[in-house]
């Protein structure tokens, strides 16, 4: 910077006395046994007196080092590193900041010191937060709405049943109340089926997160249906990339995921009204840190109208006794849990490919439930 | 899925059944039958928009979420086709309204667009004696 004549030194000159008070970001240095031992006047107006005080204690309000110290892995391995945190500040008040840590080495790789750069994310932390759960509420509100929707048409059917039966008690006529008793049967299954399936949607928070193959649940998948497909005289294939490194996932909800895919998409190849050789595919690969499932068929394909509603509430296009509109649904919402997308081109009479996009990046902690928390991005060294 | 049931009596008034749900059809067959009317039946709305040029039924009951053409586009067309827009249409839907309301579909359709409003709107699983009673009263108009 003085290389520029009077005035880089100017410019020199006033960085080094002023940046370090009048940046607007919290700034402290801390030494490695976490006192503060330098801090500008933001971070004393956020955080209150931290002369000789531990960082834990100023920023957090606790009597100890925090669990997972960012300061102490840089103070290690000399990496910058960004996290988003939860403080209290002076006034006692919650605070959510992202902290960056930029290590002090000295010639010989010694680092004595960190300074630290806080910038309050509270505004978007809450907006993050009340957005999601604007989402669950919607969800739920869907949710209930398509239950409603599913048991009235059960009810129709059962009433249909009681009418049979007392009207053919009434005339003696035993083929009609044996036709009443059977429909009165086939709605009791249906509500089993029903709540079954309700239940799979109700029980997600209970994801368990392992490392896996992500071609695992794939093959079980196709295995699965191999037998209903070929029944229907449909050639189920898959497309799978070979060496996909292993990945945190819940197994059981990709399962279910490419099993409700894959049953759709055998659904459309049965009601499609064309005459071809239908084909179902379940392909995987990764792209650019991004796993990709895929499952592609040639079957009905859908208009614009039924394209719409597809993932926007309790939708079947199959009459209840095939299916509850819950699948897509539910499939949804597993893809969220592991932090990536769900998205479907369709044609009608052509045939549809759904699309399951799980970044890596962004997937769920091993061993953590859904994903909720705040992630942890390590940076790189310099 | 279509075909048509014939009542007692060969005067009988002809009513379409229009559902996706073989028992919610069976149901109204058997009603309708029941109280003397001749059903015949389809299970999307583009079927059921070619029988209704074809057979010209006295009545139609209409379910809404179907597969193909939905009953709302059904109805539309059915209500826009001078030849057909006389024939009364009872929908009988489990659709549900904005807040849980039953009768919401029905103040959807008759607000929004040009279409007229239906001449019956009853909410799965139906009333029989007023459903029976409105159908009754439609045919003998």
């Amino acid at each position: 910077m003085n290389a520029l004549g009077t005035r880089g030194g100017e410019i020199d000159s006033w960085v080094r006395s002023n940046l370090f008070d009048q940046i607007p970001v919290a700034l402290s240095v801390i030494s490695r046994d976490y006192r503060i031992v330098e801090a500008n006047s933001q971070f004393e107006d956020a955080y209150g007196d931290w002369r000789g005080r531990p960082c834990y204690e100023v920023c957090k309000d606790r009597t100890e080092p925090c669990m997972r110290c960012a300061a102490l892995e840089t103070f290690l391995d000399g990496k910058i590193r960004r996290r988003e945190e939860e403080g209290v500040m002076r006034n006692g008040k919650q605070i959510d900041y992202l902290v960056q840590m930029l290590p002090m080495t000295r010639p010989n790789g010694e680092i004595p010191f960190i300074l630290e750069m806080f910038t309050d994310i509270t505004p978007v932390k809450r907006l993050e937060r009340e957005k999601r759960e604007a989402e669950r509420m919607a969800a739920v509100g869907e949710t209930v709405a398509g239950v409603a929707h599913g048991v009235k048409n059960i009810l129709m059917g059962l009433e249909g049943g009681m009418y049979a039966v007392n009207t053919g008690i009434q005339m003696g006529d035993d083929e009609r109340i044996a036709r009443g008793w059977t429909v009165l049967e086939d709605n009791v299954t249906r509500i089993s089926a029903f709540v079954k399936e309700f239940l799979d949607f109700a029980k997600g928070t209970a994801t368990a997160v392992a490392l896996v193959d992500p071609n695992r649940p794939a093959r079980a998948v196709v295995d699965l249906f191999r037998e209903r497909a070929a029944q229907a005289g449909i050639r189920l294939e898959e497309e799978l990339q070979d060496g996909v490194p292993a990945a945190p996932l819940d197994e059981e909800g990709i399962h279910t995921c490419l099993a409700n895919l894959v049953s759709n998409a055998i659904d459309a190849c049965t009601l499609s009204d064309k005459e071809r050789d239908f084909v179902v595919t379940l392909a995987s690969r990764e792209e650019d840190g991004v796993l990709i499932y895929e499952v592609v068929d040639n079957g009905q394909g859908m208009d614009y109208e039924i394209s719409r509603k597809v993932f926007s509430r309790f939708f079947t296009t199959k009459g209840s006794d095939r299916g509850t509109g819950l699948g897509l649904l539910t499939t949804k919402r597993i893809v969220h849990q592991h932090g990536g997308r769900i998205s479907f081109e369709s044609k009608e009479g052509e045939g549809s490919v759904f699309r399951i996009e799980l970044p890596r990046a962004t997937l769920p902690a091993l061993g953590a439930g859904p994903k909720d928390g705040t992630p942890e991005t390590a940076g790189t060294t310099t | 899925m279509s075909g048509s049931k014939q009542a007692a009596s060969p005067r009988a008034k002809r009513v379409l059944i229009v559902d996706d749900e073989p028992d919610v059809i069976g149901y109204l067959e058997m009603l309708l039958n029941d109280a003397g009317y001749e059903t015949f039946t389809a299970g999307d709305g583009t079927t059921a928009l070619e029988m209704a040029r074809r057979e010209r039924p006295d009545l139609v009951t209409l379910d809404i979420s179907m597969p193909r053409a939905s009953g709302t586009r059904f109805y539309k067309e059915v209500k826009k086709d001078p030849e057909l827009a006389p024939i009364p249409v009872v929908i009988v839907t489990a659709v549900t309204g904005y807040g849980g309301d039953p009768y919401g579909y029905e103040k959807f359709l008759s607000h929004r667009s040009l279409v007229p409003p239906p001449e019956g709107f009853f909410p799965k699983p139906i009333d029989r004696d007023a459903f029976l009673a409105a159908v009754q009263k439609l045919l003998a108009a």
